[in-house]
């Protein structure tokens, strides 16, 4: 086994160990950490595949502000104590039987597709996820949604601002 | 493009237009006139006078029938602009701010009519719901207007990342974004039988059932539309919804073939389980606003025959007729609703003594809604059978007979209105009732009954 295929390995596994503590977590600060976790080891698998960008991007903007921002929420409305509102027993198994039909159901399926014998996955390969090929595309082949999202931005900024000033 | 352009150069206009004056009746003339011209620069488009060059690089593909459609939903923004202003200003303080936000909710519709991709498609459906997570909460002193937002906006984001895994899925099966399916031969690698693309397609089935409140993903629906002020109500019902459809129709007529899944298998299910959900609980309800929430859920039922019956022209002319008709109809029924002072179907007792003309309007559009002859929604309702049998012969008869059985249950929560207006005493109270309202109170009735006396003018423009 090559050095990536053990970082592969470990960042796998990592990314799902701190996923399922997400879930399990009972205290939501640690849930919240345990995500910012789940994010360093995607940015890290957009490194093994080239995409530096990608990855950087993943760190500043989910691990940087959005994680932030959910402790923020979380800290002010003094979530950490475990209060969870008990659910009726066959509303969580109605929950578990069909979201478990559907896991089963899409791995069933991904798992016969062809292009998934026997790959794992590309490292270190490609440069489209290198910043001035993204920079490129961005500008030329995608410049009409890359302009046409401003309106979405311009839209939720309008939003934000007034759901949050004071009438 | 130049509906996309300019809705989202006059959404920047209206926010500016809040700078410069605090009279909002200004302000709601301001919109009216942006609108007007909006229409007229999509007809301009329509027939090729005035275009800017844009090489949109295959991502957005115009056509007439999305132009039309464009015009069509302009046109009832334009009335709804007319008839509700007033009650726009009422909501809240940034009369400006809330324009602004419809009209970026058009620019939405307006990529959602053209997307030849599935990254614009995306994009269209955010632009378009993104203002709608707003204005839901507009009333933000009142409890359930945040609750309703609140709701629909989780909702919408599950339903958005719902959307995202299935482009993802279908990317990773064909390679591109495009919406017309590149054969395998051309991109090489890629291999064309895979099952990952459907279970993508069906993932994003799932997301834009969801948008249009078809069941069993209309849970929000109610709530929602309850919950939201009734001026936001009456966009989202009608406008939003219909564009929702045209991009339901848009993806699936060029892809329903790669959902290996039969499509007369699925269809069918949704169409009679949101018939079942949308007419048998809108019986039960109270008050009449809930009760056009659910008759939206139902009405969305026959709309979902088009999707059935995909690619053929009469289930083209049909939405066109239908969005129309249905758009229109709801639009005046709840320019009325805001005006009464109590929303419960009692609210409408005795209206006819005292407002004999806003009742018979009122009636006219309740007819509409339950598909009576001579009014626009009975041709609305009969080209959706006819697509759905042109498509299916007499194989979907049975899908059609369900269909106007429920359109019959339908006929009783639309006439308990008629009646409380007409057959019970009471003093039912309309507030700010002036000729501009009855005006254009009249201007659609007039357009619903010239729809339903004659659909082909309607239709032939189509096609000039």
């Amino acid at each position: 086994m090559s050095a990536i295929q053990i970082l592969f390995w470990f960042l796998s596994g990592l990314a799902l160990v701190s996923a399922i503590m997400v879930l399990i977590s009972k205290n939501p600060v640690h849930s919240v950490l345990w995500l910012v976790m789940v994010f360093f080891a995607i940015s890290g698998h957009y490194i093994l595949m080239n995409a530096q960008f990608l990855a950087i991007v993943n760190l500043i903007v989910y691990a940087g502000a959005i994680m932030v921002l959910f402790l923020f929420v979380i800290m002010l409305m003094n979530l950490d104590k475990t209060s969870d509102p008990q659910k009726n027993w066959w509303m969580k198994l109605a929950g578990v039987i069909s979201g478990g039909c559907l896991l089963m159901e899409m791995a069933t399926l991904v798992r016969q597709a062809a292009e998934m014998k026997e790959k794992t996955v590309m490292m270190k390969e490609g440069s489209i996820g290198l910043i001035g090929n993204l920079g490129k595309l961005l500008f030329s082949d995608y410049v009409v949604p890359f302009e046409i999202s401003s309106v979405l931005f311009l839209s939720a900024m309008v939003g934000a601002v007034v759901i949050g000033k004071k009438n | 493009m130049n509906a996309i352009i300019f809705s989202a150069l006059a959404g920047v206009v209206m926010m500016f237009s809040g700078i410069f004056t605090k009279n909002t009746s200004i302000i709601t003339n301001v919109a009216r006139v942006a609108l007007a011209v909006l229409i007229a620069v999509n007809l301009l488009d329509t027939y090729g006078g005035w275009m800017i060059a844009v090489d949109t690089k295959n991502l957005l593909s115009f056509n007439k029938f999305g132009f039309f459609f464009n015009t069509i939903l302009f046109v009832a923004t334009f009335l709804f602009f007319v008839l509700s202003g007033r009650d726009i200003e009422k909501v809240g303080s940034y009369t400006a701010e809330y324009y602004a936000l419809i009209f970026f909710s058009l620019c939405g519709i307006a990529v959602l009519t053209s997307f030849n991709n599935l990254l614009m498609m995306f994009l269209g459906v955010e632009i378009m719901s993104i203002p709608l997570y707003i204005l839901t909460g507009a009333d933000k002193k009142n409890l359930k207007s945040n609750e309703a937002s609140l709701k629909y906006f989780l909702m919408g984001s599950f339903s958005t990342g719902i959307m995202l895994m299935g482009i993802t899925l279908v990317y990773g099966a064909t390679g591109n974004f495009n919406l017309p399916p590149i054969s395998s031969a051309v991109t090489g690698a890629v291999v064309s039988d895979s099952i990952i693309g459907p279970l993508g397609l069906l993932l994003i089935f799932v997301s834009l059932c969801f948008k249009v409140s078809a069941a069993p993903f209309h849970f929000w629906t109610p709530d929602v539309y309850d919950g939201a002020p009734s001026v936001f109500t009456s966009f989202m019902a009608t406008i939003i919804k219909a564009a929702g459809f045209f991009a339901f129709i848009k993806l699936f007529e060029e892809r329903s073939s790669d959902l290996r899944v039969s499509w007369k298998i699925i269809m069918p299910v949704i169409i009679i389980a949101t018939l079942l959900a949308g007419n048998i609980t809108a019986v039960f309800q109270q008050s009449v606003k809930r009760m056009l929430a659910y008759s939206s859920i139902a009405q969305a039922g026959f709309m979902l025959f088009v999707v059935y019956a995909n690619n053929n022209s009469i289930g083209k002319e049909g939405i066109l007729l239908y969005a129309a008709a249905y758009s229109l109809a709801t639009i005046g029924i709840f320019a009325i609703l805001i005006r009464m002072k109590d929303y419960t179907f009692n609210g409408y007792n005795g209206l006819a003594k005292k407002e004999p003309f806003i009742a018979a309007v009122n009636t006219i559009l309740l007819l509409s809604l339950a598909g009576i002859p001579l009014t626009a929604g009975f041709f609305a309702k009969y080209y959706m059978l006819a697509a759905a049998i042109n498509a299916g012969g007499k194989s979907v008869l049975w899908l059609v007979v369900i269909a106007v059985l429920f359109a019959a249950v339908s006929v009783y929560y639309y006439f308990r209105v008629i009646q409380a207006m007409y057959f019970k005493e009471g003093d039912a109270e309309v507030e700010n009732v002036n000729n501009r309202f009855k005006f254009g109170l009249l201007i659609i009735a007039a357009l619903i009954i010239s729809i339903g006396i004659l659909p082909s003018v309607l239709l032939n423009w189509f096609y000039f």
